[in-house]
């Protein structure tokens, strides 16, 4: 009677998935949605819906609805092999995201290991995409990029020699200034080197200490929440070095929290989105939907509109041949002609100068 | 000598709000023996409180024009004021219910009640950090000798000072004050003379989370972010200090907020940065090997 019964169950419960399966592709969306970097998480699930929303209404993909499977890892590595594994088990065909770094990388594996295609938005540590995963691939530019960009412009451009670099000891940040610290030219001496803890918010003992090392510039290997309280502090305690950081500094928070001692600082990240003409469909809808775009909407706009082209392309979403359709084609997207190489990175380095100017980052 | 001054001036800021926030556990912990998990995310609460005060104030009325001192009077009442009405609560709530049960259960609800609040809050106010209400004259900043003092520092030394000289002088001259020693010597004799426990005890959450609260909009005005997750690493720091100091008594929380603030500082300074939390942690499990009881604590029986 109780094996009848579990047959029963057991039967149900494939019939619903496999009904579940046939009305709907779903695609995961992961990042942080919650936590002190949350607004990368919400700009990320902004950009994503908003491509599922255009395909939906032009009759989805394959003749079937999109459904993004949004998911939260809290910058937390242990929260995105968690989240990994959900995903997989939900049936996601693939996955945009993760955004961090530490968190892309482990749950790489994870998707890997499932066969499911991942195409992060904004995770630029070179080690993502030299795992040898044929499956993982990014929209964004690497670290290593980003890190010479930097270190050339202090060098050369700016003309500093007293350099004093600061780390978060994520993947990201401190990837980010490894990469910088091995670009800088032999004009350029590093004076202080030192790293300090994501989530704390006095920074005023690590400072005293630079100070007395009279840097030129502080380069700063992390994220707005800790970089925005670390050039305030600094300009407190009497410090008139150039500030500078990556990507992970871009929008709007990071002034809100600096307040009037962001001006002036200096970041790497990809051209200005408002003088690319692909973009301004994009820009348009996304401001009528949600207000201003965030530094990485468009990055998950055009991951997802990538995943969703393969699709179509490859009219099927069986893993191997929608990875394989990756790997071969080019893609049309808001921010130009993608094509990825064999490791799943972009072909061209993306980076340019930005600066805050009147509390607004401005390109050079 | 110019850094070492420095790092001090940067660990006494820090030292003086674990002091206030310290104050809370040991007096909570005096009277009925609990150690409040949820007094952090009180102090997170009233950082809030402050917040929604400030803003609420100047979105009203623009012409309304509060001058710096004025508009750091309002969101420290505010935050003290939500504060206290957080704790008043919870205590009624949560813990009154509690007072015969084991005091295992009372812990295991204290943990309940901290993040039932971070959760609570984090959805009323949102996930992300909430920038605070900058004040032009908090942010002024001198320069002596090549050591820098900003004026949110000089303003948490001499609020933080006043409090706790403000609660000394209530607890050692008034009848009320009297009243709170005498039932964390003894909750149950104190009847006898009169004294209502109930009332002692509800007005012990109350002191403790007012303070609490008024640490929370300094650490705001100072730092300039908040959100829903400050109060657990803030709650711990706190509580370090208040064994340090041995808890129970309210001089050693004082003194064991300052002496936390110092270690942590120096030993970010002169020992590595990223330990700075572990440091102090390592110096507490040091001092209870040698002193059991804390700095002040007197072993209880």
């Amino acid at each position: 009677m109780f094996r009848r019964l579990m047959i029963i169950i057991l039967s149900f419960g494939c019939m619903q998935s496999c009904t579940h399966k046939s009305n709907i592709i779903r695609i995961g969306v992961a990042g942080p949605m919650t936590g002190d970097q949350s607004v990368f998480g919400r700009d990320e699930r902004r950009g994503a819906e908003l491509a599922v929303q255009e395909w939906n209404r032009s009759g989805g993909v394959l003749g079937k609805k999109i459904e993004a499977v949004v998911e939260d890892d809290q910058h937390d590595p242990r929260q995105a092999v968690a989240v990994a594994n959900r995903l997989v088990s939900d049936g996601v065909v693939g996955v945009i995201g993760h955004f961090n770094s530490n968190c892309s990388i482990p749950a790489s594996a994870v998707y890997h290991r499932a066969g499911i295609p991942m195409i992060s938005h904004g995770s630029t540590n070179p080690q993502l995409t030299e795992q040898g995963f044929n499956d993982v691939f990014r929209v964004c530019g690497r670290d290593d990029q980003q890190g010479k960009v930097a270190a050339d412009f202090v060098c050369r451009d700016l003309k500093l020699s007293r350099i004093a670099i600061i780390q978060d000891r994520t993947t990201y940040g401190q990837g980010l200034a490894d990469e910088f610290r091995s670009h800088l030219s032999s004009t350029c001496r590093t004076v202080y080197d030192g790293s300090i803890i994501q989530g704390d918010k006095d920074f005023r003992a690590v400072l005293t200490d630079v100070k007395s090392k009279k840097p030129d510039l502080i380069y700063y290997g992390g994220v707005f929440p800790e970089a925005g309280l670390l050039v305030k502090q600094a300009r407190q305690l009497g410090i008139h070095a150039v500030f500078m950081s990556g990507d992970g500094i871009m929008g709007p928070e990071f002034v809100n929290i600096a307040g009037s001692a962001a001006d002036g600082v200096y970041a790497t990240f990809g051209p200005d989105i408002g003088s690319v003409p692909a973009a301004r469909p994009f820009i348009e809808s996304y401001r009528k939907l949600y207000g201003e775009p965030g530094p990485y909407s468009i990055y998950a706009y055009v991951a997802m509109n990538i995943l969703l082209d393969a699709i179509k392309g490859a009219q099927t979403t069986v893993p191997g041949k929608l990875v394989s359709y990756l790997h071969a084609h080019t893609f049309d997207t808001a921010l130009g002609a993608i094509r990825f190489d064999s490791k799943g990175d972009v072909a061209h380095s993306p980076y340019v100068i930005w600066q805050v100017r009147d509390r607004h980052f401005v390109q050079r | 000598m110019r850094i070492l001054i420095q790092q001090i001036i940067n660990g006494l800021t820090t030292g003086s709000v674990y002091a206030l926030i310290a104050l809370g556990y040991t007096m909570v912990y005096g009277i009925i023996e609990l150690i409040n998990f949820a007094h952090g995310d009180i102090y997170m609460v009233g950082a809030y409180g402050g917040l929604i005060a400030l803003t609420l104030l100047g979105t009203m009325s623009t012409a309304l024009h509060l001058s710096g001192m004025g508009a750091l009077l309002v969101g420290l009442m505010a935050g003290m004021l939500l504060a206290a009405a957080y704790g008043f609560t919870v205590e009624k709530l949560a813990y009154r219910p509690l007072r015969k049960a084991s005091r295992l259960s009372l812990l295991i609800t204290a943990l309940g009640v901290s993040l039932f609040l971070e959760n609570f809050v984090m959805i009323g106010q949102g996930a992300s950090d909430k920038t605070y209400v900058s004040i032009g004259m908090l942010n002024r900043n001198f320069i002596v000798g090549g050591v820098s003092i900003t004026m949110s520092q000089i303003v948490i030394f001499i609020a933080a000072f006043a409090i706790m000289l403000g609660l000394d002088l209530f607890i050692n001259k008034t009848m009320t004050g009297r009243a709170m020693k005498a039932a964390s010597q003894d909750p149950v004799t104190v009847q006898l003379v009169g004294i209502n426990t109930d009332r002692i005890i509800s007005l012990t959450f109350v002191i403790g989370s007012a303070l609490a609260g008024a640490a929370g909009v300094l650490v705001g005005f100072y730092y300039g972010v908040i959100n829903f997750s400050i109060g657990y690493l803030a709650g711990m720091k706190a509580f370090t200090a208040a064994v340090l100091g041995g808890i129970g008594d309210i001089g050693g929380a004082m003194v064991g907020g300052l002496v936390l603030g110092l270690l942590e500082s120096l030993g970010a300074a002169y020992l590595s940065s990223e330990y700075k939390d572990a440091f102090a942690f390592i110096v507490l499990i040091l001092l209870l090997l040698i002193r059991p009881s804390g700095l002040f604590g007197s072993s209880r029986s």
